[in-house]
């Protein structure tokens, strides 16, 4: 497998509210050759593009939401207290358990062309609150790289946060483009984060994103070039011989990363809202992602059954702590008996959790 | 929609030989009795004439009537009495006609609608289908259904009998589809065989091809497993006896941790001694934290004595601990 490659767009459709926005004139001076087409933001779009989600399309949208938004979470689980930087939904990588294959009912990689201009609002809002730190990512839509070719939207956006004291941004990817951003001058307060699985995970159902070891890779240089980095076990996979094949990717990162400039890392297991398995069925009938024993979480979403969780939880964090011990490990959407079980220690709630990862933003990037 | 002066035919006897007798392109009858039809036709004779088109072979077409041709044929008859619609009859016209003809008078098992959706498709677009047509065959209207009934003209004949009669649920056929030849034959015969509910057996196909992909084997393996086959050979057993005793085998190799969870549980709490009347639910699939206890007494009286008896039970303090450690 060659190293990873930039998306190939077949076609730029262009809303009419989108055109006079900056974000729209540099992506198509960025792309000059690939077809346009105007279109209007109420057209239907074709069954088959939605379910196929139509991902080499560009759609570029004036968006009318709210750009910043708290992470809705999920109900009866402890959730972090991520703020979400809206910068456009879909994503032209393919995972087969990705959660907007049912979360998105229009195709194309939407992309919001007005974000730079509703930035003031935004830095607004969070400099209005300084007592608070907000924790922003722009990877939970789509994924915060893998279009920072054609969107530039490092440019700005690093100089924005890097300016604020009581923010970070987190930039979470599965690629290796990280050549646009090492040499950025704005790397304070700056996060640059990667999903982590197996190599067979990765090969047989995250499509078209970067090998682990190109991910760890790339996470080395942004070290190196000052970046604080952080990584997210999730979704985490049961299958025989998971746990062999996850500590290859540990030891991947003994080998190459610093861990005292990382400020987290995150673990979650496989969850799906039962609706999305037939979409993934539908898209990858031969993947193995719902072999395991799922049972109907307290949020209604299928999960591991709850032993099943904390093994799995227990042994990578135990791993995780050997190799430092000052990691920032936390769980993603789990209960506090899980915490219990898994990590000897709970934050108990959604607030807790927060704090604590408050904490390692004031420990690991001091203001 | 069609114009009533477009209905103009004449009544022409016709040689049987000379019609096309191939479920053409507006049947939309599958696994009909012609018995009770063949009866009423020796009885009064065919008091709806079919109506048929003329086709550029010049033999005929059935537009409607095609069960009362096959009751005929049986019969014996060499000819009978057909409309005959003028060559203007448009194709799309044609198949409206019969479909109006059949709705007036039966319900379509499922396949006969999947037969009916298919024939649309080709003179009519998705979006026509799923808005005019599906909500008139009591079909939800939405793509993932019309593909669903689209696709059952994919499957054996066998399993659309099962899908016509009610015995296979439309869900999993829709499973079925994407499923080998040979097994989905054989989770046909599994389903037929019994007397499962649509549910059970949604639930079910889906343990079955879980575990074969987790295994690594063939679902004719599974369904031929040692312990499924002794159930199914065990003549002391009724078939709902059969049903409950299979789907405990799948669920236990489908959910081996969660179902060992729950049977250790269930000894735990029966080593317990509780009073009679007294039960201890767990939360579901142990997800939760909170367990409930439930009562049963008649009086007041009978409720003190069983909350204290109950306090004198010492193991009590275990009751979380019974599943741990599977």
């Amino acid at each position: 497998m060659g190293p990873m490659k930039r998306f190939k767009v077949r076609r730029i459709l262009i809303e009419r509210e989108a055109e006079n926005d900056s974000l729209s004139k540099k992506i198509i001076e960025q792309l000059p050759n690939i077809p346009r087409e105007r279109v209007g933001s109420n057209e239907l779009a074709l069954w088959e593009d939605i379910e196929e989600m139509d991902k080499d399309s560009l759609r570029l949208i004036h968006y009318k939401g709210e750009f910043l938004k708290p992470c809705p979470g999920t109900r009866r689980y402890i959730c972090c207290g991520y703020q979400i930087l809206n910068v456009g939904i879909n994503c032209p990588m393919d995972c087969s358990y990705c959660f907007l294959q049912s979360y998105v009912n229009q195709p194309s990689l939407r992309l919001f062309t007005n974000l730079e201009d509703k930035l003031n609002v935004i830095g607004e809002f969070i400099d209005n609150h300084p007592e608070r730190i907000f924790r922003i990512g722009t990877g939970e839509f789509t994924d915060s790289l893998a279009l920072n070719y054609i969107t530039g939207w490092t440019h700005f956006l690093l100089p924005f946060f890097s300016s604020r004291k009581n923010c970070i941004l987190e930039l979470k990817t599965k690629t290796s483009f990280t050549k646009d951003i090492i040499n950025s001058r704005y790397k304070k307060r700056i996060v640059i984060a990667w999903s982590l699985n197996t190599s067979r995970i990765i090969a047989n159902e995250e499509e078209k994103t970067a090998s682990l070891k190109e991910r760890i890779i790339s996470a080395r240089e942004c070290q190196k070039a000052g970046f604080v980095v952080a990584f997210h076990f999730d979704p985490l996979l049961y299958y025989s011989g998971w746990e062999n094949e996850y500590e290859e990717i540990i030891q991947l990162l003994e080998r190459y990363i610093d861990p005292t400039s990382i400020i987290w890392i995150s673990i979650g297991s496989f969850r799906y809202m039962p609706d999305l398995k037939w979409h993934i069925l539908k898209r990858f009938p031969d993947t193995h992602i719902f072999d395991g024993e799922f049972i109907t979480g307290l949020d209604g979403k299928q999960r591991y059954f709850k032993p099943i969780r904390v093994e799995m939880y227990a042994k990578l964090s135990e791993r995780l702590k050997k190799w430092y011990d000052n990691l920032g490990i936390y769980f993603c959407m789990e209960s506090d008996d899980v915490w219990e079980q898994s990590l000897g220690w709970s934050p108990k709630n959604s607030s807790n959790l927060s704090k604590y990862l408050d904490n390692r933003v004031r420990m690991v990037m001091p203001a | 929609m069609m114009k009533k002066n477009l209905l103009k035919s004449s009544l022409v006897n016709i040689v049987i030989s000379d019609i096309d007798l191939t479920p053409g392109p507006f049947c939309m009858s599958f696994h009909f009795n012609l018995e009770p039809l063949k009866a009423s036709i020796e009885k009064y004779g065919v008091i709806n004439p079919p109506y048929l088109l003329r086709n550029p072979d010049n033999n005929f077409l059935v537009v409607a009537g095609y069960a009362r041709l096959m009751a005929v044929i049986e019969l014996g008859w060499h000819d009978i009495a057909c409309h005959v619609l003028p060559d203007s009859f448009s194709l799309f016209n044609a198949l409206l006609f019969n479909l109006n003809d059949n709705l007036i008078h039966r319900q379509f098992n499922s396949i006969e609608k999947g037969m009916i959706l298919q024939r649309l498709t080709h003179f009519i677009s998705t979006e026509e289908i799923v808005t005019n047509f599906m909500p008139i065959l009591g079909i939800p209207s939405n793509k993932q259904q019309l593909e669903l009934f689209l696709g059952l003209d994919e499957l054996e004949e066998r399993i659309k009998i099962s899908i016509a009669i009610e015995q296979l649920s439309i869900r999993v056929a829709g499973l079925l589809r994407h499923i080998d030849k040979n097994d989905r034959l054989k989770i046909n015969n599994l389903f037929t065989s019994l007397k499962w509910s649509f549910n059970q057996q949604w639930e079910t196909i889906q343990w079955i091809k879980e575990i074969a992909s987790r295994e690594g084997c063939s679902i004719n393996k599974i369904i031929n497993s040692k312990d499924i086959n002794e159930v199914l050979h065990n003549t002391t057993m009724n078939k709902p006896q059969k049903v409950k005793a299979i789907v405990r085998i799948l669920k236990f190799r489908r959910f081996p941790s969660l179902s060992k969870a729950e049977k250790l549980f269930i000894k735990g709490v029966s080593n317990l001694s509780l009073p009679l009347g007294v039960k201890i639910i767990p939360p579901p699939f142990f997800e939760g934290t909170d367990y409930k206890l439930e009562v049963t007494f008649r009086k007041g009286e009978d409720l003190k004595e069983k909350l204290a008896n109950l306090c004198n039970v010492p193991e009590l303090k275990h009751i979380p601990d019974f599943w741990k450690g599977i």
